[in-house]
C-alpha cells in the first residue's frame, strides 16, 4: 500500500467513524460509584449500563447507538455539579441521569434547566418536581415514592389486626428523616400509637442503644424507611436484646439477599420491584446478562437500573432517529412502558405526571415452612395525582 | 442494666480503635488520620480470607487476617512513612490524610460497594445471650469486650515489660537519645505501625462480624478520634476513659435525651476537652506542646 492510498483509506475510515459517532445518541450519568453511598447507588448504574449494552448489542434504538458516558460523583454535590457541566457542555447529552444522593440533586438540575436538557432520576430517590405538576425537564424511574410508600406500610400494619405500638426509624439525613417524620403524623391520623422514634445518625458503630430505646418504649411494630444499613443493623440490634415485635422496611436493593440471610418470618420488606423470587423471564434474562459481562453486583441487585434503562429505550424510540434532548423531552412527556413484571404496573409518564400515575406495592418475608422468600401482600396499587 | 451493657460495648469498640492512634502518636508523634482506613483494610482483609475457601476453619481466616494487617500497617512504614523521617510532623500527618483517601477509592474498587457478612462467610453464628435479667448482648459484643481487655493486657504489658516495648517508650520520650543507646528507630516505628494497624484490624473485624462490613465502617474509626484525644494522645490508660466517657455520654443522650445529638456529643466533649486541658485527662503536657 503506497502512502497516497493508506492516507485516501485513513481518510475515509475517520470519516466513516465521525458519520457513526454523529449518529450516537449520548446520555451522560452522575452517580456515586464510590463513596460512603456507594452501595445504594452502583449495582444500579451497573444495570443501566448493562440494559444499555444488551440494546446496542441489538443494533440500537431507531438505528442509533447509545454511548453511555458515567461519571463518578461519590454522592458529592460538587462533584455532581462538575460532573454535570462535563457532560452538558463537552459531551454535548442529550439526556442527563442521575443516580446518587439528593446532595447532589440541585446542581444538576440547575444545570439541565439552564441547558434545556432531560434528567432522568433513576435509583436515586424522586425530587418532589417529578410528582404533578411535574418540571417538564424533570422525570424518575426510582422505586420509592414519598409519602406513598409511608400511606402502603401503615395500610398492611393497619389490616395485621391488634394492638399496634408503633416504632419508627430513620437515618439521619433529610429524605429518610421527612418520609418518616410524615409516617408518624399519618399514623397518628390512623390512630395508631406512636411509641418512639430513632432517627439515626449515618456513622453509628453500634445500634444496640437506639435498638434499646426503642425496645424499651414498647414497639410492637417498627417501621423503617432509611439506607438499607440503618434498617437492617437496627432491626438486628432489636433481635439482640432480645425484641419479638414485627419489623417493616423498604425493599431495598439489597434486601432479597438480606431476607435470605436473617431467615426471620417477623422481618417485612415492602417494595416497588419485584424480588428474584418471582423467577421472571425479564429476571432471567438479567441474570443471563450479568453473567455474560462478568458483572461486579449480582442481578437482583441491578432491577433499578434495569427499569431505567427501559425506560431510555422506550424514550429514545419514541423520540425518533435523529432526535435530540428537545424530542427526546417530548417524547418522555407522554409514555408508557411495560416493565415485564418488574413494577406491578407500566411506568405512565404524563405532561403533569413525570413519578408515575400509579405507584404498586408488594411485601415480603422470609417463609420458614417453604425456606424461601414468600409473598405476604400482593401488588397494591396507589393512584398518584 | 442493658444500658450498662451497650456503654460497655461501645466503650470496647472506641478503646480498640483508639489505642491505634495512641500507639503511633506515643512512638512518633504523628497524628495518624488513616487509622480508621486501616480499620477497614483488616476487616475487607478478613472478609478476603472468609471467601478463600482452601483455608477450612473460621479461625485459620481469622489468623492469617490478622497477620496480613500487621504486615499491612509494616509496609506502610517501611514503604510511605519511612520517608517522612525528619520532614515536619504536619507533612506526616498529610501523608496519612492522602493515604486514608487512596484507601478508601481502593477499597470499592477491590470489593465493591456492596454490603458483605463474614459472619456468614465463616459460618459463625451470632446468638443473643442474656448476661442479666433483661439485659443481653450478642456473642460477638461479649467477645468484642473480652478481647478489648485482652489487647489492652497484653499492650500494657508489653511496654511495661517486653524488650520492644521498652525502646518504643524509649523512642517517644526522646528519639535521637534512643538511636545514640543503638535502638533501630525505623523498626520500632515500623513496629509501632505494624500493632497499631492489628489493633484497629481487630476491632474492624470484630464490627464486621457482629454488624456486617462495607466503606461505611471508615466512619466509625473516625467516631474513636475524639476519645483517644479526650484520654490523652499519649495514654493508653487515657484510651480507654476518654472511650468510656465518649461511649457512656453517647448511649444515655441515646436513651434519655434526643439520639441525634450522639452524633455530637464526642465531638463537643473534645472541643470542651481542648478548652480546658489540651493534652487530655492523661496525657503528658509537654508531650502535645511539641505539636
Amino acid at each position: 500500500m503506497t502512502i497516497k492510498t493508506f492516507a485516501v483509506a485513513a481518510a475515509i475510515s475517520a470519516s466513516l467513524s465521525m458519520t457513526a459517532a454523529a449518529q450516537d445518541v449520548v446520555i451522560g450519568l452522575s452517580g456515586a460509584l464510590t463513596g460512603p453511598s456507594a452501595g445504594s447507588y452502583a449495582p444500579a448504574i451497573e444495570g443501566i449500563r448493562l440494559y444499555v449494552d444488551k440494546v446496542n448489542a441489538g443494533g440500537g434504538v431507531a438505528g442509533r447507538k447509545i454511548k453511555l458516558i458515567i461519571l463518578d460523583d461519590q454522592g458529592e454535590a460538587s462533584k455532581g455539579a462538575a460532573n454535570a457541566t462535563k457532560l452538558i457542555s463537552q459531551d454535548n447529552v442529550s439526556l442527563l441521569i442521575n443516580s446518587s444522593l439528593s446532595s447532589t440533586f440541585a446542581p444538576m438540575i440547575a444545570a439541565t434547566g439552564q441547558a434545556g436538557i432531560p434528567l432522568l432520576f433513576a435509583a436515586s430517590a424522586c425530587p418532589k418536581e417529578v410528582y404533578p405538576p411535574a418540571n417538564p425537564l424533570l422525570f424518575c424511574t426510582t422505586a420509592f415514592a414519598s409519602k406513598f410508600d409511608s400511606q402502603a406500610t401503615l395500610d398492611f400494619i393497619t389490616k395485621s389486626g391488634g394492638n399496634v405500638s408503633l416504632g419508627l426509624v430513620a437515618m439521619a439525613i433529610p429524605i429518610s428523616r421527612s418520609e418518616i417524620e410524615s409516617a408518624e403524623g399519618l399514623a397518628t391520623v390512623k390512630g395508631m400509637k406512636v411509641a418512639d422514634k430513632a432517627i439515626i445518625p449515618p456513622p453509628t458503630p453500634d445500634y444496640t442503644p437506639f435498638a434499646t430505646k426503642l425496645s424499651a418504649a414498647g414497639a410492637n411494630w417498627v417501621y423503617a424507611w432509611a439506607p438499607w444499613v440503618t434498617q437492617v443493623r437496627t432491626f438486628e440490634g432489636l433481635r439482640k436484646i432480645g425484641w419479638n415485635g414485627r419489623y417493616i422496611a423498604w425493599a431495598h436493593l439489597e434486601s432479597e439477599s438480606e431476607l435470605a440471610r436473617l431467615k426471620d418470618p417477623a422481618l417485612y420488606a415492602i417494595g416497588a420491584n419485584a424480588l428474584f423470587a418471582q423467577d421472571l423471564p425479564v429476571q432471567r434474562e438479567m441474570q443471563a446478562t450479568a453473567k455474560a459481562a462478568g458483572a461486579t453486583y449480582p442481578a437482583s441487585q441491578m432491577t433499578e437500573g434495569w427499569i431505567a434503562g427501559m425506560v431510555l429505550e422506550a424514550a429514545l424510540g419514541k423520540a425518533g432517529p435523529n432526535a435530540d434532548a428537545k424530542a427526546i423531552q417530548a417524547a418522555m412527556q407522554s409514555l408508557s412502558v411495560d416493565t415485564k413484571g418488574l413494577r406491578g404496573g407500566p411506568i405512565e409518564w404524563t405532561a403533569a405526571n413525570h413519578f408515575r400515575t400509579r405507584q404498586f406495592y408488594r411485601i415480603y418475608r422470609w417463609a420458614p415452612t417453604s425456606s424461601a422468600i414468600e409473598v405476604v401482600q400482593d401488588w397494591t396499587a396507589y393512584d398518584v395525582k | 442494666m442493658q444500658i450498662v451493657l451497650n456503654i460497655l460495648v461501645l466503650g470496647s469498640i472506641y478503646s480498640l480503635i483508639s489505642c491505634g492512634y495512641v500507639i503511633i502518636y506515643k512512638v512518633s508523634r504523628v497524628l495518624n488520620l488513616a487509622h480508621g482506613e486501616l480499620m477497614m483494610v483488616g476487616a475487607y482483609l478478613l472478609l478476603t480470607t472468609a471467601s478463600a475457601g482452601w483455608l477450612g476453619s473460621p479461625l485459620a481466616a481469622i489468623g492469617l487476617a490478622l497477620v496480613l494487617s500487621l504486615t499491612v500497617g509494616i509496609l506502610v512504614y517501611v514503604l510511605l512513612m519511612r520517608r517522612m523521617t525528619g520532614e515536619s510532623v504536619l507533612a506526616a500527618v498529610l501523608t496519612t490524610i492522602a493515604l486514608g483517601i487512596l484507601i478508601r477509592g481502593a477499597v470499592v474498587l477491590l470489593w465493591s460497594a456492596q454490603h458483605h457478612y463474614p459472619a456468614t462467610k465463616l459460618h459463625i453464628a451470632n446468638p443473643s445471650i442474656e448476661l442479666f435479667q433483661n439485659a443481653k448482648l450478642s456473642l460477638i459484643s461479649l467477645i468484642l469486650i473480652g478481647v478489648t481487655v485482652a489487647t489492652y493486657a497484653a499492650l500494657f504489658a508489653f511496654m511495661r515489660f517486653g524488650r520492644w516495648g521498652l525502646r518504643m517508650r524509649a523512642t517517644g520520650q526522646n528519639a535521637l537519645l534512643a538511636a545514640q543507646r543503638g535502638v533501630n528507630l525505623h523498626a520500632v516505628y515500623a513496629l509501632a505501625w505494624g500493632i497499631s494497624t492489628f489493633t484497629g484490624a481487630v476491632a474492624g473485624m470484630l464490627i464486621a462480624l457482629d454488624s456486617g462490613l462495607d466503606s461505611t465502617i471508615v466512619m466509625i474509626g473516625l467516631k474513636a478520634f475524639p476519645a483517644a484525644l479526650v484520654g490523652g494522645l499519649d495514654s493508653l490508660a487515657g484510651a480507654i476513659i476518654g472511650s468510656i466517657i465518649i461511649s457512656a455520654s453517647e448511649v444515655i443522650l441515646i436513651q434519655h435525651f434526643n439520639p441525634l445529638l450522639s452524633d455530637a456529643v464526642p465531638f463537643l466533649i473534645l472541643i470542651a476537652m481542648l478548652v480546658i486541658r489540651p493534652w487530655g485527662l492523661f496525657g503528658t503536657r509537654e508531650e502535645l506542646d511539641r505539636v
